[in-house]
């Protein structure tokens, strides 16, 4: 793990697209992740947005957001595999070289056909676009909750445009084991996501979604920095060694000038680095604990 | 998941009921010199379009198609002297079907082009620019009948020289994406991996369910990562011979210059014009 491994994702960041591609490369990241959104609300357009993106420097490390894709009625299957599309031309635009799909939280259609094909289709529309598709479990979903069963899918799928994506806070909320961890090929894992979250114990699924979405901090600001740590460690003794995007949305930072938040980014990267290369040793406590 | 899911990733069969290449195109805006190119390998410009700047050659079983229409050219990245080998057309058992086979798991549909009095042809997005149409003869009406007129006193079926053959194409992969397009191939088409002999570890070869021709992958190796000026795409059109030696001595009377690494059993020609590259390799050789 090394400082060009880290991406922040602009989510966590107040303003425009032109503010948050200047305050991310001014905080020293090499790479953002992008949402559609911050390139459709672009005031200029989005060709102008695109030519911003392309002209900023950073690399792109993938785009956010395909959700409730898989296992849909034919006429809602056709309307997902249309958006899937757009998204797939607006990564090709970008650069985006990987598009994350999360777990349905909807109850499979009775009519649907499998998840399975739906998800394979979804790889081999990538393939001509030079995009891969990253799943992920979230654990509100109506079956894929946990970062195991995720990978179990993309085992099933079989296709190699189709990987896995973690996120710690996911994890974090679905179980203390990492043990399952232990089968996933880290050629696989197309990224991982970062965050933190208070000490409050989330056990149902609309708490989980809302801490999920509202109130995520940077790894070493939370509650769970030693079993982070594991797993972060974890996930390097496996041989990952892809990007890192801190995915952190929190409503206090959106209050917030960008480079407050920044600066957070740079201090839990150097904090995280600093765990991961002492990985013979306990995890230290973070910044935060260490001045309580 | 739910237990509606399958399990049956990999490789399809012959799905698509594929029985070989139907024709190769290439795209270009100066049709006559690259025409010459065809006639030097051997191959007869017998049909024109009827309502757009594209050309017919043929030789034995294979057919060229040579498109220099002016709104294929301007929509593309094309310079003026290149050559892009732009689509493959897979004759399979039934057009429509296949189409839709490819479309319903995840192939790129690509609009219709045809006009007035032409044949449809269906086709979905192949590698970078390049197209994969789906040809049949489910109703004994010859696409090139109905869309191209034919040069007066040409022979329409001039004979094979060495007996030519197309044998397979190669493609170029980005870094570590070798695996991506031999599952889009093996899902999509039911193309299985070929044995190879090769000793350039960089080169991957896939036969289709037909096991009439193959798509030779050739990655870019991880040194070269992101160099912007490697694409994925078509780069070379292999034929098959029964006289490879002859072959050769054939297109080194016509100036044709090859590569140093040509073997007794494979010859590679140097660019010829517009970048365009042409492998031959000996028939019944493993390659």
């Amino acid at each position: 793990m090394i400082q060009s491994n880290f991406s922040l994702d602009p989510v966590s960041l107040p303003g425009s697209l032109q503010v948050k591609l200047q305050q991310v490369r001014a905080a020293g990241f090499d790479q953002i992740m992008l949402w559609g959104s911050d390139l459709a609300n672009h005031p200029g357009g989005f060709n102008e947005a695109v030519s911003l993106v392309r002209s900023s420097r950073l690399r792109v490390t993938g785009m956010q957001l395909l959700r409730d894709y898989e296992g849909r009625s034919p006429a809602r299957h056709r309307y997902k595999v249309d958006i899937a599309m757009e998204t797939l031309k607006i990564c090709k635009a970008v650069g985006a070289p990987m598009l994350v799909v999360t777990s349905s939280t909807e109850e499979p259609a009775p009519d649907a056909q499998s998840e399975l094909h739906d998800l394979r289709k979804l790889a081999n529309l990538g393939v001509p676009l030079n995009v891969r598709i990253g799943y992920k479990a979230v654990p509100w979903a109506h079956s894929v909750r946990t970062a195991s069963d995720a990978w179990s899918v993309v085992a099933d799928v079989g296709h190699e445009n189709f990987h896995l994506v973690l996120d710690t806070l996911h994890m974090l909320m679905t179980g203390a084991d990492l043990s399952p961890l232990e089968d996933v090929d880290p050629n696989r894992i197309a990224l991982v996501q970062l965050a933190d979250f208070s000490e409050a114990a989330m056990v149902t699924d609309p708490d989980r979604r809302a801490a999920a979405n509202h109130s995520r901090v940077f790894p070493g600001d939370g509650g769970h920095s030693t079993r982070l740590t594991e797993m972060v460690r974890a996930i390097d003794r496996l041989g990952y060694r892809g990007d890192y995007s801190f995915l952190v949305m929190n409503d206090d930072y959106r209050q917030l000038p960008a480079s407050v938040v920044t600066d957070h980014a740079k201090r839990s990267a150097g904090w995280l680095t600093n765990q991961v290369l002492r990985r013979a040793l306990q995890p230290r406590l973070p910044p935060s604990a260490r001045e309580a | 998941m739910s237990g509606s899911m399958d399990h049956s990733a990999g490789h399809s069969g012959n799905v698509l009921g594929m029985d070989g290449l139907e024709f190769v195109e290439y795209a270009t805006a100066n049709p006559e010199a690259f025409g010459t190119v065809l006639e030097n390998i051997g191959f007869v410009l017998v049909a024109r379009h009827r309502s757009r700047r594209v050309f017919l050659y043929r030789q034995g079983p294979m057919n060229i198609v040579v498109d220099a229409d002016p709104d294929v050219i301007a929509s593309s990245t094309l310079q003026p002297d290149d050559v892009a080998l732009s689509a493959l057309a897979f004759r399979v058992a039934n057009a429509r079907q296949a189409y839709q086979h490819l479309v319903g798991n995840g192939a790129w549909p690509i609009p219709s082009r045809a006009e007035a009095m032409e044949l449809n042809i269906p086709g979905v997005h192949g590698v970078g620019d390049s197209i994969l149409y789906l040809v049949d003869r489910c109703h004994d009406i010859s696409f090139y009948d109905v869309d191209f007129d034919f040069e007066p006193g040409v022979d329409r079926n001039p004979p094979a020289m060495h007996g030519l053959e197309f044998h397979g194409v190669v493609q170029t992969a980005d870094t570590r994406r070798t695996d991506v397009w031999f599952d889009f191939y093996g899902q999509l088409f039911g193309f299985v991996p070929a044995t190879s002999n090769r000793e350039d570890s960089y080169a991957a070869v896939m036969t289709s369910p037909c096991g009439k021709f193959a798509v030779e992958l050739l990655e870019l190796p991880e040194d070269f990562a992101r160099d912007p000026h490697w694409d994925e795409a078509f780069t070379r059109l292999v034929f098959s011979t029964s006289d490879l030696a002859a072959t050769v001595a054939s297109l080194h009377s016509h100036g044709f210059v090859f590569d140093p690494r040509s073997t007794a059993t494979a010859a590679l020609t140097r660019s010829v014009r517009g970048g365009v590259q042409f492998g031959f390799v000996a028939q019944g050789s493993r390659r």
